[in-house]
């Protein structure tokens, strides 16, 4: 399994097939955080391009495919922010850009759209530590087992369900909140 | 075409350009002035291993603070390089085909003016070799906006039984920029004692 894995870094086949298995969840990761298409389809490639340079590192034991793919996303999603910010502070963004055609912005401000709530409740988390805030973030809004939020961070699992507890005290007046699979 | 698709298309063509630079890797080429390319030059008999699940080759920290490098096999340059950078040197690694050398100049070598200038300096210090495949690397003599340019040159002849030269190596610092090198027939790769000897000079 661990080399079938590794095999998506340099297989043509093998690549495809993952991308194809999971371009439409990583799209609504990353539109669940930011409500700007170009930004969107941008890290969508940024993402999988972070998997070509981190395929060798998914162990198959330790969780699955989306819960390794989600640690990628959100590491690429911070080293975006951080850059941006970085970036704001000398110059507005402007060119490098990628041409999206309406139909690609249509379809990705629908699911932006769609994702408005998950925005909300971001937004509500917010205030949180952030190592709570990273787990609660996973299981309520992107759906995973707590076990699989733990592979996506890098942390233990007992760790992954303190936190989570620890955020939904906290925020318990959010119905959201209390949402997500366990285990 | 969606940006889907698109970005598919892109990320395949990296995949292909990743496997091509893996591929050059192997031999993308060191030069130098020719003196400090000699003075550095030094060979060294080593038995390569090359066992499938061994890793090409290990990094530790010595207790002076120097960096152990140990080389299995002749591979993953651009790991060794991030590793090593991580130990706070930047290098510029370089595995080359036997017979070959780097036409053109890398940039303003430490101690490349001449012989004298050469020792003593930190070029001469950056990188010790030893017994065995490996060598330590003192991280002082490569200072900041410098590069630590190594190259090694394989042998063809793995086997014989003659006294064996299974690579060469040589090692320099940079001011600055290093350029990429044009890969070139190494003409001195026969001049002493035959082939797989180190080039004249060292």
């Amino acid at each position: 399994m661990r080399r079938k894995q590794a095999g998506i870094a340099t297989d043509h086949v093998a690549f495809e097939a993952f991308y194809r298995r999971h371009v439409d969840a990583v799209t609504r990761f990353l539109a669940r955080r930011i409500d700007d298409p170009h930004t969107v389809a941008d890290l969508v490639a940024e993402v999988f391009m972070a998997v070509l340079d981190s395929a060798h590192t998914y162990r198959a034991g330790l969780g699955t495919e989306i819960a390794w793919l989600y640690g990628v996303a959100r590491n690429t999603l911070s080293a975006e922010r951080r850059r941006v910010f970085k970036e704001s502070r000398l110059t507005s963004r402007v060119s490098g850009r990628r041409p999206l055609d309406t139909d690609d912005v249509a379809r990705l401000e629908e699911r932006i759209d769609a994702e408005g709530p998950a925005r909300e409740v971001f937004k509500a988390m917010a205030d949180l530590p952030e190592g709570e805030r990273a787990v609660l973030e996973l299981v309520v809004i992107d759906q995973l087992t707590v076990t699989e939020a733990a592979m996506a961070l890098g942390i233990r699992s007992g760790t992954a369900k303190v936190r989570l507890h620890r955020a939904r005290r906290t925020l318990r007046g959010l119905p959201l909140v209390m949402e997500g699979t366990p285990g | 075409m969606s940006f889907e698709e698109q970005i598919l298309m892109e990320l395949k063509a990296e995949i292909t350009a990743r496997a091509e630079r893996r591929r050059r890797t192997g031999r993308r080429l060191f030069t130098g002035a020719a003196v400090a390319g000699l003075a550095a030059a030094a060979a060294i008999a080593v038995p390569l291993l090359t066992g499938s699940e061994r890793s090409a080759y290990a990094v530790t920290k010595n207790g002076d603070g120097t960096i152990n490098v140990k080389l299995n096999e002749f591979r993953d340059a651009d790991k060794l390089e991030q590793d090593l950078k991580r130990m706070g040197v930047t290098a510029d690694i370089t595995y080359l085909k036997p017979r070959k050398t780097c036409r053109g100049d890398r940039g303003e070598i430490v101690g490349g003016g001449s012989p004298e200038e050469w020792k003593g300096s930190a070029s001469e210090k950056a990188v010790r070799l030893l017994p065995g495949g490996g060598m330590d690397i003192d991280p002082r003599y490569v200072g900041d906006g410098q590069t630590l340019v190594m190259a090694f040159t394989e042998n063809e002849d793995q086997t014989s039984e003659k006294p064996r030269v299974l690579w060469q190596f040589a090692g320099y610092v940079v001011n600055g920029q290093v350029k990429p090198c044009v890969i070139a027939d190494d003409p001195t790769w026969d001049d002493v004692d035959g082939p797989g000897r180190p080039p004249a000079g060292s």
